[in-house]
This record gives C-alpha cells, sequence and structure tokens, in this order.
C-alpha cells in the first residue's frame, strides 16, 4: 500500500509543482493520474522513487517513510518499484538484453559492474523477461535499431526485472501511436491483473483513462481537484473535465 | 507629420553625437551594447595602433609618431568621406537605371581599391615629411588609420539609422572594416615582411638544401682507396743518411720520390714563400683516367694538402702511372722536434664510395630518440586517460551537482585527512620497531605491515560500526553520525599512512635498498594517508548524503579550476618545469606531456559526460542502481565514442608536442635536433627533421584511419 501524505514539492527556482497531495494507492489497483501539461504528474511520480526530493510530506510505502530513507534503504525500496518512462530512457548505444539486465542492478553487489559481469541466472531472467513482452528475437540487437514500440517494450522488461511490486509509467505512451498505446498498456493491464502489480500511471487521453483505470486522480496546479473511481471516470461529467482541464478544454480522443 | 519630424531631428543628434564619440549616438537611439561594441571596438583599434607607433624607440624602422599618425588618421578620414560622397553620387546619378544600380557597388569598390593604392602613397608624401616617412611601415600604419576613420565615418551614418534595439541596420559592413583592421595591425605587430624573406632566402638555400636532403649522412659509406706512402728527410743537413728510395712495384701503387732529402720552403712573416728542394714524384699502379691526391704528412702525423708548392691533383695516365714536380711545402715543426726530420708524400687515390647498407652513427641515434619519443607520447597518452577519466567524472557538472553532504559529514571528511594521517603516523611509528630487521627482511616486513595494519583496521571498521548501531536508540542521531564519519575517516588515513610506509619499507626496500627505502617512507605515507583519508572520507560522507551542503559542486569546481589551469599552461613550459624538477630527460617530457594531456582530456572527456542524455541515468537510478552501476551502465556506454575520438586525437598531438619536447631538455629526437643544429651539423638535423615528418605523417594517416572506422 501507498499513503501519500501531505507531499509538496517546490523547485529550487520557486516554482511550487505540487501542494499538500493525499492520497492512497491500495495493491493491485490500476491508478492514472490525469493534469494538463505542467499540472505537476512526473513530478509527483518522481517524488515516490525519490528521483525528486520531495519538500515536505511524506510518502508511506508498506509502512516505511520514503522520504527518510538512507542510502541503503532507498536501493531496497528502489528496486521493488518499477519506473517506465515517455522516451523510453534505454541505453541506446548497449545491447536490448543489456539494458534488460540493468533492471536487475539493485540486487547485485556494486562492483561486479566493474567487470560488467552478470550471472547466468539473471541473463535467463532477462530473456524470460523479453519473451514476455514478445521480443526475445531482439535481444542482440542494439536499442537504437528497434521502433517505439518495441523500445518501450524492452522499458517494461526491464522494470519486470526488478520483481516489481508497483510500476510508476510516466506517460508510457505518449510517444507511441494509438495501437501501440493499446498494446503497450494491455501488457501494463495483464502485469496489473495476473502478477497482482500495482500500477501508477498517468496519462493523457481520456478515453484511454476510461478503458483501463480503477481509480484516477486529477491534478490541476499541483494540488488534486478530481478523485474518482473506473465508474466515476466511465460516466465523467463536463464539469468535472472542464474543473481539470480549465474551460476551454475540449474532449479528444485518440480512437482505436 | 510631426512625428516624421522629430524622428528627423532625432537622427541628426545621433549621428552628431556619434561623430564626437563614436557609438555614443547608437547608445541614445536605444541600442546600447551596439554602441558599446563600436565605442570599444575604435577604442581598441586606436589604442592598437597607438601603442605600435609608441614602439618607436624600439624599432626606429616601424615605428611612427603619434603626430603623424593623427595627421593620417585626418587625411584617412578625408579619403574615406571623399569616396563615400563619390558612392552616394553615383546612386544619385544611377538612380533610375537598375543595372547601373547594381553595378554601383562592385564598381565602387573596385574604384576606392584603384583610389586607395594610387593615392594612399601620395597621400604619405603629402602628410608625412621625408624622415619620418623612413620611419613608417607605411602602407600598414595608413590602411590602420583608414579603417579606424572608416568606421567611425560608417558609425555616424549607422547612429542616424539606429531606433532602438529592434531597428538596427546591417552590421556587415562594420565587421569587414574590422577583419581589415584586425590584419592590418596583426600584419603590423607581427611584422610580416615578405620582402626581407625573398633577400634573405640565398643565404639559407646552402642550409636549407642540407637540411631538407640530408640522407648522404643517414647510411655509412666505405670508401676503397689506393694509397702509396714514401719517405722524405727535410731539412737535409750535411752527412745525413736519407731514407731509401722508393722502387716500383707490380700489382700495388706505388710511388717513387727523388731526392729523398732536401729543404723546407719558408714562409715569412709577410707570407712570402720561398720554394725549398723540388721533389720529382712519380707514381703508378693507380686506376686510370681518376686523380690521385698529394698529401703531406708532418713528422708528427698530421696530415695535409700542401698549397702553393706545386699540384696536388693529378690525373693518372692509361697505363696506371703519373708524374709531377713537387717543392717540399713550409711546415711548421713543433719547437721540441730538433734538426732532421722524416716526413711523408702521401698519395692517395679514392675510389667511389660504397654503399655497406649500415645505418650511420646519427641516423642510429636519430631513430633511437625517434622512438623514446613516440614512445613518450604514447606513455604520456596512456598515463593522461588513466588519471583524467577519474578527473572527468569529477568535472561533469550534471554527475555532481546533486551530491549534498551534511555539515558532519564534510567536517569528519577534513578531520580525517589531517588527523587519519597522524594517527597512521603514530600507528608506523609504534609498528616499525616492533616490526623491525628492515635490512634484513624486507617482504617479511611489508607483509607484516599489511596483515597487521589491515586487519586492526577491519578490527576498528567493525568495532565502530557495532558499538553505533548498539548506541544508535540512545545517541543523538547527529551524534551518532558525526563519531560514524570521524571514525571511518580516521581509520582510512591511518591505514592508508601506515600502508605507505609498509610499501616504502618493503616494495621500495627491496628494490633500491634500505636507505632509499628511508627516505622515501615518509612521503610514502602521507601519500597513502591521503588516498586512505580520501577515500574514508568519501564512504563517510556518503553517509550524510542527505546533506544540504553541496559539497559536488565545490569538487567540481575545485576540479575544473585544476583542469583549466593545467590546460592553460603550454606543454613546452611545463616541460621547463619538468626538467627543473626530475631533470633533462624523456622523464620531464613525459611529466610534460601528462600533465597537459591530463588536463585537456579531462576538460574534453567532461564535457561529453555533460552532454549525454540523461533519461538513462535516471532509469537506472530508478532501478535501485548505486552510482558506481549507473556508471558503468549509463554513462561509459554513452561517452564512450567521444572518449575514443578524443584519446586518438590527444595521442596524435602528444606524439607530435614529444617531437619537439626535447628543445627545452624534455628528451626524445628534439633534444637530438637542437643539439645537432647548435653544432651546425645541418645534415644529421635534417635526419631529424624528416624522421619527425614521417612519423607525424604516419600517425595522422593511422589515427585518421581509425577514428573513420570509429565513427
Ligand atoms: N527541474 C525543474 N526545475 C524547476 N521547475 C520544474 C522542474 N521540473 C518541472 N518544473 C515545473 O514544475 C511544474 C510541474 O512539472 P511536471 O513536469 O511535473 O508537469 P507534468 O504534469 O508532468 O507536465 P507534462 O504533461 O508536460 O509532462 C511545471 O510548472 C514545471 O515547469
Ligand atoms: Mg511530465
Amino acid at each position: 500500500m501507498l499513503v501519500v501524505e501531505h507531499l509538496t514539492k517546490v523547485y529550487e527556482d520557486g516554482t511550487i509543482a505540487l501542494k499538500d497531495v493525499n492520497f492512497t494507492v491500495e495493491d493491485g489497483e490500476f491508478l492514472v493520474i490525469i493534469g494538463l501539461s505542467g499540472s505537476g504528474k512526473s513530478t509527483l511520480l518522481r517524488c515516490i522513487n525519490r528521483l525528486i526530493q520531495p519538500t515536505e510530506g511524506r510518502i508511506l510505502w508498506n509502512g516505511v517513510d520514503i522520504t527518510q530513507a538512507n542510502d541503503a534503504e532507498m536501493r531496497r525500496i528502489r528496486r521493488e518499484i518499477g519506473m517506465i518512462f515517455q522516451h523510453f530512457n534505454l541505453v541506446e548505444r548497449s545491447s536490448v538484453l543489456t539494458n534488460v539486465l540493468t533492471g536487475r542492478l539493485g540486487y547485485l553487489p556494486s562492483w561486479w559492474s566493474l567487470v560488467n559481469f552478470f550471472p547466468q541466472s539473471e541473463k535467463r531472467r532477462a530473456m524470460q523477461a523479453l519473451e514476455r513482452v514478445g521480443i526475445a528475437d531482439k535481444a542482440h540487437n542494439r536499442a537504437d535499431a528497434l521502433s517505439g514500440g518495441q523500445k518501450q517494450r524492452v522499458g517494461i522488461a526491464r522494470a519486470l526485472m526488478q520483481d516489481p511490486k508497483i510500476i510508476l509509467a510516466d506517460e508510457p505512451v505518449a510517444s507511441l501511436d494509438p495501437v501501440l498505446a493499446h498494446s503497450i498498456l494491455g501488457y501494463l493491464e495483464k502485469l496489473n491483473q495476473e502478477h497482482d502489480i500495482t500500477v501508477l500511471c498517468s496519462l493523457h487521453y481520456l478515453d484511454l483513462v476510461q478503458r483501463y483505470a480503477t481509480k484516477v486522480i486529477g491534478l490541476r496546479d499541483g494540488r488534486v481537484v478530481y478523485e474518482g473511481t473506473r465508474e466515476n471516470i466511465r460516466n465523467i461529467t463536463d464539469e468535472e473535465f472542464k474543473h481539470i482541464y480549465g474551460q476551454e478544454a475540449q474532449r479528444l480522443s485518440v480512437g482505436g | 507629420m510631426k512625428d516624421g519630424r522629430q524622428t528627423q531631428h532625432k537622427a541628426w543628434l545621433q549621428a552628431l553625437l556619434s561623430l564626437l564619440v563614436p557609438g555614443l549616438g547608437q547608445a541614445v537611439g536605444g541600442a546600447i551594447s551596439r554602441g558599446f561594441y563600436i565605442f570599444l571596438t575604435e577604442a581598441v583599434l586606436s589604442g592598437l595602433a597607438v601603442f605600435a607607433a609608441a614602439q618607436r624607440p624600439r624599432y626606429p624602422d616601424y615605428g611612427l609618431s603619434f603626430h603623424a599618425y593623427l595627421q593620417l588618421l585626418g587625411a584617412s578620414a578625408a579619403l574615406v568621406i571623399f569616396l563615400l560622397a563619390l558612392y552616394w553620387l553615383a546612386r544619385r546619378v544611377s538612380l533610375r537605371s537598375e543595372f547601373a544600380k547594381t553595378a554601383a557597388g562592385p564598381t565602387f569598390a573596385a574604384l576606392s581599391a584603384l583610389i586607395a593604392v594610387l593615392v594612399a602613397p601620395r597621400m604619405v608624401d603629402t602628410v608625412l615629411a621625408p624622415e619620418e616617412q623612413k620611419k613608417l611601415f607605411a602602407l600598414t600604419a595608413l590602411f590602420t588609420a583608414m579603417v579606424v576613420a572608416a568606421i567611425w565615418a560608417w558609425n555616424i551614418y549607422d547612429a542616424a539609422q539606429v531606433r532602438g534595439k529592434a531597428h538596427a541596420p546591417s552590421l556587415t559592413p562594420f565587421y569587414l572594416l574590422l577583419i581589415v583592421g584586425i590584419i592590418t595591425l596583426g600584419a603590423r605587430i607581427v611584422q610580416i615582411n615578405p620582402d626581407k624573406a625573398i633577400r634573405e632566402y640565398k643565404d639559407t638555400g646552402v642550409i636549407l638544401s642540407r637540411i631538407v636532403w640530408p640522407w648522404k649522412v643517414a647510411f655509412d659509406y666505405k670508401a676503397s682507396q689506393l694509397v702509396a706512402e714514401a719517405k722524405v728527410q727535410a731539412p737535409c743537413p750535411p752527412g745525413a743518411t736519407p731514407p731509401p728510395v722508393n722502387q716500383p712495384q707490380e700489382g700495388k701503387p706505388w710511388v717513387v720520390v727523388t731526392p729523398t732529402c732536401g729543404e723546407l720552403s719558408k714562409r715569412d712573416t709577410k707570407g712570402k714563400l720561398t720554394f725549398g728542394t723540388q721533389l720529382t714524384i712519380r707514381g703508378g699502379g693507380f686506376q686510370p683516367g681518376k686523380k690521385v691526391h698529394i698529401l703531406w704528412e708532418n713528422p708528427i702525423g698530421n696530415a695535409f694538402t700542401p698549397r702553393g708548392v706545386g699540384p696536388t691533383e693529378i690525373v693518372v695516365g692509361p697505363d696506371g702511372t703519373f708524374s709531377t714536380q713537387l717543392y717540399i711545402p713550409d711546415v711548421t715543426i713543433p719547437s721540441m722536434a730538433q734538426g732532421a726530420q722524416i716526413h711523408t708524400l702521401r698519395v692517395v687515390q679514392r675510389g667511389t664510395a660504397k654503399f655497406t647498407g649500415k645505418l650511420s652513427k646519427a641516423m642510429k641515434l636519430a631513430l633511437e630518440k625517434m622512438l623514446e619519443s613516440i614512445m613518450m607520447g604514447l606513455m604520456a597518452t596512456a598515463a593522461g586517460i588513466l588519471l583524467s577519466v577519474p578527473l572527468s567524472f569529477l568535472a561533469a557538472r550534471n554527475l555532481m551537482h546533486n551530491i549534498h553532504t551534511t555539515t558532519e559529514g564534510f567536517v569528519g571528511g577534513v578531520l580525517g585527512l589531517v588527523g587519519g594521517a597522524y594517527a597512521g603516523k603514530r600507528l608506523a611509528d609504534v609498528l616499525t620497531p616492533l616490526v623491525g630487521g628492515l635490512e634484513k627482511a624486507p617482504v617479511l616486513t611489508f607483509t607484516i605491515y599489511v596483515v597487521l595494519v589491515l586487519g586492526l583496521a577491519i578490527g576498528a571498521y567493525r568495532l565502530l560500526s557495532r558499538a553505533l548501531a548498539q548506541a544508535g536508540e540512545r545517541l543523538h542521531p547527529t551524534l551518532s553520525l558525526s563519531i560514524g564519519i570521524l571514525g571511518m575517516a580516521l581509520i582510512g588515513g591511518g591505514v592508508g599512512y601506515a600502508l605507505g610506509i609498509g610499501y616504502a619499507h618493503g616494495i621500495l626496500g627491496i628494490t633500491r635498498g634500505a636507505e632509499a627505502a628511508q627516505a622515501m617512507a615518509h612521503s610514502s605515507g602521507m601519500f597513502g594517508a591521503a588516498l586512505g583519508a580520501a577515500l574514508a572520507a568519501f564512504w563517510a560522507g556518503r553517509l550524510g548524503a542527505n546533506g544540504k551542503i553541496p559539497i559536488g559542486q565545490f569538487i567540481y569546481a575545485a576540479v575544473r579550476l585544476l583542469l583549466n589551469i593545467g590546460r592553460s599552461i603550454e606543454p613546452l613550459i611545463w616541460a621547463i618545469m619538468g626538467v627543473i624538477w626530475v631533470g633533462p630527460g624523456a622523464f620531464a617530457g613525459f611529466i610534460a606531456l601528462t600533465i597537459h594531456s591530463v588536463a585537456a582530456l579531462g576538460k574534453l572527456y567532461s564535457e561529453a559526460i555533460e552532454s549525454i542524455d540523461p533519461g538513462p541515468i535516471e532509469a537506472l537510478q530508478a532501478t535501485g542502481a548505486t552510482r558506481l552501476q549507473t556508471i558503468v551502465y549509463a554513462v561509459v556506454p554513452q561517452v564512450l565514442p567521444p572518449f575514443t575520438a578524443f584519446t586518438l586525437y590527444r595521442w596524435d598531438i602528444n606524439v607530435r608536442m614529444s617531437t619537439i619536447i626535447g628543445l627545452v631538455g624534455g628528451g626524445g629526437i628534439g633534444f637530438l635536433l637542437i643539439q645537432w643544429i647548435h653544432q651546425f651539423q645541418y645534415e644529421q638535423a635534417g635526419l631529424a627533421v624528416w624522421l619527425i615528418t614521417i612519423t607525424v605523417a604516419t600517425l595522422d594517416f593511422i589515427s585518421a584511419n581509425i577514428r573513420e572506422k570509429m565513427v
């Protein structure tokens, strides 16, 4: 269970990106964060695994306060939290297999990396992860030789290597076409339903949100302005919509 | 209407202001930085020119007085204004024809150039007195003055047009004028003088040709030569027994001289020669059709060609014989030698020099030193890589900017550096007499040192962490953190110091003897202490990683500063320092090149690191990877290609530099080159130059090839 309490983030230049954010994510949920560009979605997700240091508030992960964890504890916590990114964040010049293997680094002794050593068992695990996302045949290609959709699947495989209990996904399909978007979100849904991995995902398109989310949080200017269940979001009123996205907003769909 | 008049008015005002002070009108018109740069340019150009003029006492041939300069400036301004007026008129006249309009620009440019060339020298005549003219590097000074004047004129026109920052005419004419100005002044300051270069070519021609084609001295030649000798006694006192007369021989070169006893020629104080006895010389058994040389060898064995006493080069007849006559030359006989002396007349016929296929001594030496140079460059590159890679990570802003530490971590680190070293010294003081017997058993000493010290350190570390863990609940977190950090630093520094001493006593004891080991123990200890404490301080700092002190930025700034200093000092200057430090030789050169390589590569590397995609770093951090793992798997793959390119490039530079670093005593072929030049051995110097050229060209080719394959 993930509990976010009074979370506030003020950037060094004074930008208030998050203001007193509170919410709870139950295990097994597919929680989607929506909001305009600049509303603080990325900041929120990055605070959870402390890629960004929160200014105030607590983030409790199964009772442990992430914001107060030291280096060793942080390493243990982070390996339970997978993350996938809008721009995939793969090491383009490395092979697909190596990229997937790096997902396991949190479990391996630091100095092994000096000799670039991964045990055979981990390599097998990486191949299995690639099979799960359906691109095992590309294992030895360089990452920059893949298409966008394939890259995101590598990103998912990398997160799977962590044996994550929760996956943070920051606009995972924003740079993909609609068909691929469904396929990637489909994977996440499968992981969520079959492997009981909690998913925290930010999305732009309302129809995707309605299709996949079990719970929705709306952010506006760093505050939570909407909280709803699957039923709520599927029947969202124009008023609620405008409350999240502003008066001029139009509903858009990605089709598919 | 009113508005238009006001702008008119303003334009005139701005133009007037700029006439008085260049750039002022622009500034008033709203383009402040434009005005500033125009003013700066005029000030600098005039300043430089005046400075050059002030050099007159030092370079009487080139200098020009300030007064004369001002006059020239005025004249030039007049000329420029005249040309501009001409241009304006031309535009006016040709207004109706499109073609004439387009042609006006180029025509005007050509015309101006023509006028400048034709009128400028006249102007110098008019403006300057003849004796002043002699001191004038005429056209250069004139052109500079003209550029200042032209920029001034343009600036007035420009000022009239400026309406604020956004509305300003093109700067192209300004830049063109500036370029002309800089080139003219530059030529003046460097004293570029093609005339001199051509005039003095002839003198250098001979020497140059020896340098350009030095291959004669690259190999050993064996000249087969035919020699025959005859003894002659001189002077010839009565009753002397002269040497016997030679007899012609078969199958061997021979020479017969008669008489074998005679008087020396004499030279009086005025240099006039009085001939002595004339000798008849016949010889045979030589190669027909070729010359023989006659040499005279005095009693103490110095041979020379006798001058002014008869022919000394005779062509051998078809049957291999020759004959000639020669007066006994004047010979200064050493004062100790008394009475009659036996001289030797030698006939030598040199055959064609035969190529032996062996390298000459000079060539061998040059090759050896060339190798030394190449190795120096290679080693410096290798050492440069090793040292600059870690430094470059410390000098990369994106890796360092978010490293923080707590006050305790920082203070603990600093204290650890000092206190750790002290603790280590005490430890070493206690240990050394305990272990003892350095002279007898260095290996044992070293082993015991390592085992004992590491054992103690691990024990101390365990104890400390356990004690802290147990006390953790009761102690204030800050206090426990402080103790932990300081303790770690102390352990690190102490171990480092003791191990440094152990290294000196052990390894150095074996390789250099006990005495040297003793002498170097302290410095090794300090070095070890610094390393150990730094390491411990680093780990300690990590304990306080969530602090507020941006230690990463401090380190970044410090390393950057060091790199910048290292790079701003040229390798040749580093080499001079190296020579002072370790004495002349390849090692000094190596030090110089290494320092410069570290600084240069460190900067290039760190910039490569700074420009990488931060995405993968973030992704790896998110998986729980440590800093080291993140660097190995997210940073290294991204920086490998640029690192390789930079390294190759540096290798190239280093080998180039290594060939000339010897000029200041840094070893390698440059050392040889400068020596040979000082000894006027131009062929040998030529060899060195050729070898350097060949090496550098080859290297160029190779590294270009590798680089091409890499990318
Ligand atoms: N490193 C930073 N320094 C200062 N301000 C930042 C930084 N990163 C983000 N911000 C600001 O914080 C606010 C929230 O940004 P954030 O990236 O979290 O928004 P977002 O909802 O993810 O937007 P998008 O949909 O465009 O990705 C924005 O106003 C942004 O300008
Ligand atoms: Mg975002």
